[in-house]
């Protein structure tokens, strides 16, 4: 299986203790050596508030990776563990290689665009004194 | 003697006045007895292009159309009618694409204070005709707006009170 990169957003109740969002963390990086999966960004968003109450609470801390993996299981596995921590109250796995793929794909198409975008206004100039030259001569 | 026979054959309104010179223009338009006179055969078209006009007109500045400038194809000047009978009351400068703007390829879910422009106070995703944003953009932005929602960015309805906090970002190093 080709590569893929996810992105995992998790949500930890305002009020959990330093180890046990180490804990967390920890079973995640786990989840993903066991894999062999590469960790790209880790990064924690802090105490936000929430949308919309969740599970009665209305803060939480987002933390958030993205994580590059050839087997699809991990993200089952991973989710299995964040489900099964009390201290999380949300998260989300969304796959992102496609987006990407995609936008690359689009600026490589206005690059190209670009590129030939000042080839065709210049042509314009050289015809005229083109067409001056050959009238007097003929 | 000709002459009174074809105004006896002709319909009774517009027999008095005419005479014999109009009544061919009489005869042609018989099932329109309510037209005056024998400009019965110019009138004919002239309504027509009064009805298209008056058509275009209720639909511009109907509902939901007025606020959709750039969007409504019918926004243009309307047909024959159009300078007649329809002043266009209502210019709207034509919306472009914030997204098309930036050259944005990719809207991020994770940027809930850009996503929180494109929804309505109370949660809903804004239509396309008020935002100006285009087709595609639109597509990818409804599914952003989702998956903020899911992770509680962004409301599912109610008023929005997370996405006004900006977003504290604490960079780990990277683990293998």
């Amino acid at each position: 299986m080709e590569e893929r990169l996810y992105d995992l957003v998790f949500i930890v109740r305002p009020a959990t203790p330093e180890e046990e969002i180490k804990k967390v963390l920890a079973s995640i990086e786990h989840a993903c050596a066991d894999r062999g999966a590469k960790i790209e960004k880790a990064e924690t968003w802090g105490t936000r508030k929430l949308a919309y109450k969740v599970m009665k609470h209305r803060e939480g801390i987002y933390f958030y990776q993205q994580v590059r993996t050839t087997h699809g299981e991990l993200v089952h596995e991973l989710e299995r563990r964040l489900g099964v921590q009390d201290s999380v109250i949300k998260y989300q796995t969304v796959r992102l290689d496609e987006d990407l793929k995609r936008q690359k794909k689009l600026v490589h198409k206005r690059e190209q665009r670009a590129a030939r975008r000042p080839r065709r206004t210049p042509p314009p100039p050289p015809p005229q004194p083109a067409a001056e030259q050959n009238s007097p001569a003929s | 003697m000709s002459e009174e026979q074809k105004q006896a054959q002709a319909p009774a309104p517009a027999a008095p006045r005419e005479g014999g010179d109009v009544a061919p223009a009489a005869a042609s338009a018989p099932s329109a007895p309510s037209a005056p006179s024998g400009q019965g055969g110019q009138g004919a078209p002239r309504r027509e292009g009064g009805h298209s006009g008056g058509g275009r007109r209720e639909g511009g500045p109907g509902g939901g159309r007025r606020e959709g400038g750039p969007g409504g194809p019918g926004g243009g000047p309307g047909g024959p009618g159009g300078p007649r009978r329809g002043k266009r009351q209502y210019f709207r400068k034509k919306k472009v694409c914030k997204f098309c703007v930036e050259k944005m390829d990719f809207i991020d879910y994770k940027r809930a204070d850009i996503l929180s422009q494109f929804v309505q106070e109370r949660g809903k995703i804004l239509p396309r005709r008020m935002t100006g944003v285009c087709s595609r953009h639109q597509r990818w932005l409804g599914v952003a707006i989702k998956r903020a929602r899911n992770i509680a960015l962004l409301p599912f309805a109610g008023s929005a009170a997370g996405t006004q906090a900006p977003r504290a970002v604490v960079t780990e190093a990277p683990k293998a």
